[in-house]
């Protein structure tokens, strides 16, 4: 194996890392919108706790890997799809910001603003998430092996709107997991008609996948099986909300949020760009050079377990359910 | 405006209100760590708590902009693929390591850490808590060193080997070893301390002023601030001067724009080595040297005149350290007088020394009157470093154009192949959006500054029922 695909399955970690983490805040984000009053929304996001500063950052650890080893990856993917990610980072920098300042705002007005901005916030990261993943599944239509443009018809290909419909239902069903997980008295719906909103979403976006032929892998065997775990997946998170475990109800949603991640990976190697004609981008296209890499490598075998301890350091530290000598501060 | 225009516009502007809120955090986030381990060595109970307070009060500051300082950095980090992909095409090779390891180590770690320090109070041990709060200083300062190691090879290229057209790392160390970036990072840090104590020492001039039950703590803070500016003025301006050698060595073109020395025959001697093109930058970059070294050297007289006034009955206790203190405030105070004076320190020397010299004596003899309006000042002076930090900036990043990468890569040929109008639609998004969040950031900073250390959020616990919040002027 060499060092090129060694970044990108980190790269598939950190990503998926994200979604997982990344993905319960945007899902707890969207949720606070269903919150009866400024008490109960309040109580649901205090769940996001110490936590929530540690999870985004995920996303910012993938996008350096992203610029450090994968720099031709990036100065094609980011233009290519200009508008999507325009929108999905001012969606994350609404949300994040307000998530962290609404509790300072004193106003009745200025409340209401914030929290506008954080469900909206979490809501467009949320779909925006699912229509990156979903055009990078279709293949985008590249020249001359190193642009390409995102067009209408890629955006409103059925297949897409659905992977957004599912990132959003997905995240927002693994949010109401893990406020159900940290708060089990503050969530403001209950676990069950989310989660078959969830699941309906990502059925139907596999079935317009697969029937409309939107999804040609290069590799089909691994898709299916990745596909198969999903729903094994979706069906362990139905027995835990069914037997009143949070916990693995969190667990089995977090495993639905990760899995387009190794799809993607997987299901087009050896490129990290499919195209929708002609050869795409592959892994040493869009890698930097072995020198590079090496430095990066050196510099990651420490950097990465530090800062991955860090994190878990901060999940033990403040591990279990929010009480009342919790400090408040979101 | 143009695609490209509209893409520098979006730079500027994200960019440099990313950097006001860079400069705040780390300014503040050692001075908060300094006073959270004075709280937790603090044997004396009263003492303790007192100093707990204020580390809450100034921590709850901090936080409140880096809750905006984060979003601009991701924007930043999203921007330079979106808008600049030429940029990674080019230098990718070269400059993803560091940018990589600036989010690693510090976005990522940083995060992580302040993250616990928020939520930590009463839950962590102590001395772990406040070590936390350090590690984000230790981080903050880590990831402004990588990033100018991106920002140090982009203005003086070292440690690279082009083949064709795309550079490759040739030699690591000389990358992270750039005088460039070295004297750079010294020169921003030191600002930003300068910003930090000076934002001490302005809001807790202001609460003294107001007459505040907190005297003892703001008393201390306004100390500590003072001293910290007055002492960071001077590495700010020596080692800001040491870089003008190494530019008029390596950019000429810009020492020759603040110089105001004739620009042609470089221009010429551009053309033959890189092309026809227009390589002098653009006249407002000088614009941002004349402000950043006229609010510098005000800051630097004003500073070390506010240590001498803070720290008078210390200082006069004994006559050997009122002399020493007069003729090293007197000295520096020189410098920053000439320089105010005349354009640069120089001219009568001498006789500029001499007369601060008897300035700072005069202020150590004569107990100031008026001490209100003094401390007005100090409320005035703490927009001031920012402004002149920002022009610093400008200088820098503006005067260097019309290169990318200087001598390799210039900026219209860094640009993405991205349209017109979708350019526009995203700087008006990202200016719109961070414009509105950091005004309303600093709404919220002032509203908890003037609030005081009762009004912190910071390390509340919900035992009891929330009280009801106080009612604030600026509703936002």
């Amino acid at each position: 194996m060499n060092l090129a695909v060694l970044w990108l399955a980190l790269l598939g970690f950190l990503l998926a890392g994200y979604f997982v983490l990344g993905g319960a805040d945007q899902g707890v984000q969207m949720l606070s919108s269903a919150a009866r009053d400024e008490r109960a929304r309040t109580g649901l996001l205090a769940c996001l706790g110490p936590f929530f500063f540690g999870n985004e950052v995920w996303l910012v650890g993938a996008v350096a890997v992203l610029i450090g080893a994968f720099p031709f990856l990036e100065g094609s993917l980011l233009p290519g799809l200009y508008p999507l990610f325009v929108a999905l980072v001012a969606g994350l920098v609404l949300g994040k910001a307000a998530v962290q300042l609404r509790g300072r705002a004193t106003g009745r007005w200025s409340r209401r603003v914030w929290d506008g901005c954080v469900a909206a916030g979490g809501a467009i990261s949320a779909v925006g998430w699912g229509l990156v993943v979903g055009v990078l599944l279709a293949g985008v239509p590249m020249r001359d092996g190193r642009t390409f443009t995102l067009g209408w018809p890629m955006l409103l290909n059925p297949f897409v709107l659905s992977c957004g419909l599912a990132f959003g239902a997905v995240f927002a069903a693994h949010g109401l997991m893990f406020a159900w997980m940290r708060v089990p008295e503050r969530i403001p719906v209950r676990p069950a008609p989310v989660l078959a909103v969830a699941t309906a979403a990502v059925a139907l976006a596999v079935v317009l996948g697969a029937g409309t032929g939107a999804v040609r892998p290069v590799n089909p065997a691994p898709v299916w099986a990745l596909t198969g775990v999903t729903a094994l997946a979706l069906g362990a998170a139905w027995w835990a909300v069914r037997a009143g475990r949070a916990g693995r109800a969190f667990a089995a949603t977090g495993v639905v949020a990760a899995l387009p991640v190794p799809l993607l990976g997987v299901g087009n190697h050896p490129y990290v760009l499919l195209a929708t004609e002609g050869p795409g981008m592959t892994v040493a296209e869009g890698a930097a050079d072995e020198a590079s890499l090496g430095i990066l490598t050196a510099f990651g075998v420490v950097v990465l377990p530090l800062v991955l301890a860090c994190q878990v350091w901060s999940w033990w530290a403040f591990r279990g359910r929010v009480d009342r000598g919790t400090p408040t501060y979101l | 405006m143009d695609t490209l225009d509209l893409a520098r516009l979006q730079f500027i502007g994200t960019t440099g209100l990313h950097w006001l809120f860079v400069i705040f955090s780390l300014g503040l986030a050692p001075l908060v760590a300094v006073v959270h381990t004075r709280a937790v060595l603090a044997r004396d109970p009263g003492r303790r708590a007192g100093l707990m307070r204020m580390t809450r009060f100034w921590g709850q500051l901090y936080v409140i902009n880096y809750a905006i300082g984060i979003v601009t950095g991701l924007i930043v980090e999203f921007q330079l693929g979106l808008s600049w992909s030429g940029l990674s095409k080019f230098a990718g090779n070269v400059i993803g390591a560091p940018l990589a390891l600036e989010a690693l180590v510090a976005f990522f770690a940083e995060s992580t850490f302040l993250g616990m320090w928020i939520f930590g109070w009463g839950r962590l041990r102590p001395a772990v808590h406040a070590g936390l709060i350090w590690l984000v200083t230790l981080t903050a300062y880590a990831s402004a060193y990588w990033i100018l190691v991106v920002n140090g090879f982009m203005q003086v290229p070292t440690g690279l080997e082009v083949r064709d057209g795309v550079a490759y790392l040739a030699d690591f160390g000389a990358l992270l070893t750039n005088s460039n970036v070295i004297l750079a990072l010294i020169h921003v840090t030191s600002a930003a301390l300068v910003a930090g104590g000076l934002f001490l020492a302005g809001v807790s001039a202001y609460h003294l002023r107001r007459g505040t039950a907190d005297r003892e703590p703001f008393l201390g803070s306004l100390r500590m601030g003072v001293a910290v500016a007055a002492v960071a003025v001077i590495p700010t301006a020596v080692v800001g001067n040491m870089q003008f050698p190494i530019l008029q060595e390596m950019q000429p073109m810009k020492v020759a724009l603040f110089t105001h020395a004739p620009t042609d025959a470089l221009q010429a001697r551009m053309r033959a080595a890189y092309g026809p093109g227009d390589y002098v930058p653009p006249y407002w970059a000088e614009i941002g040297e004349e402000v950043m070294l006229y609010l510098g050297y005000t800051l630097g007289m004003g500073a070390i005149c506010a240590l001498l006034m803070v720290f008078r009955e210390t200082l006069v206790r004994r006559r050997a350290v009122a002399a020493v203190a007069a003729l090293a405030a007197g000295s520096s105070m020189g410098e920053f007088a000439g320089g105010l004076v005349f354009g640069a320190p120089g001219p009568h020397r001498v006789a500029v020394y001499v007369a601060c010299t008897v300035l700072a004596a005069a202020l150590l003899v004569f107990r100031p009157r008026r001490r209100r309006a003094l401390a007005l000042l100090l409320v005035v002076a703490i927009p001031l470093p920012f402004v002149a930090s920002l022009a610093g900036w400008v200088m820098r990043e503006v005067g260097r154009q019309p290169w990318l990468v200087y001598g390799h890569l210039k900026v219209e040929d860094g640009l993405s192949p991205v349209g017109w109008g979708m350019m526009l639609a995203s700087t008006v998004t990202f200016i719109a959006v961070l414009a509105g969040l950091a005004v309303a950031d600093w709404v919220l900073i002032t509203v908890f500054a003037r609030r005081g250390p009762d009004g912190a959020h910071l390390g509340a616990v919900a035992t009891a029922p929330e009280p009801e919040p106080e009612p604030v002027k600026l509703p936002l």
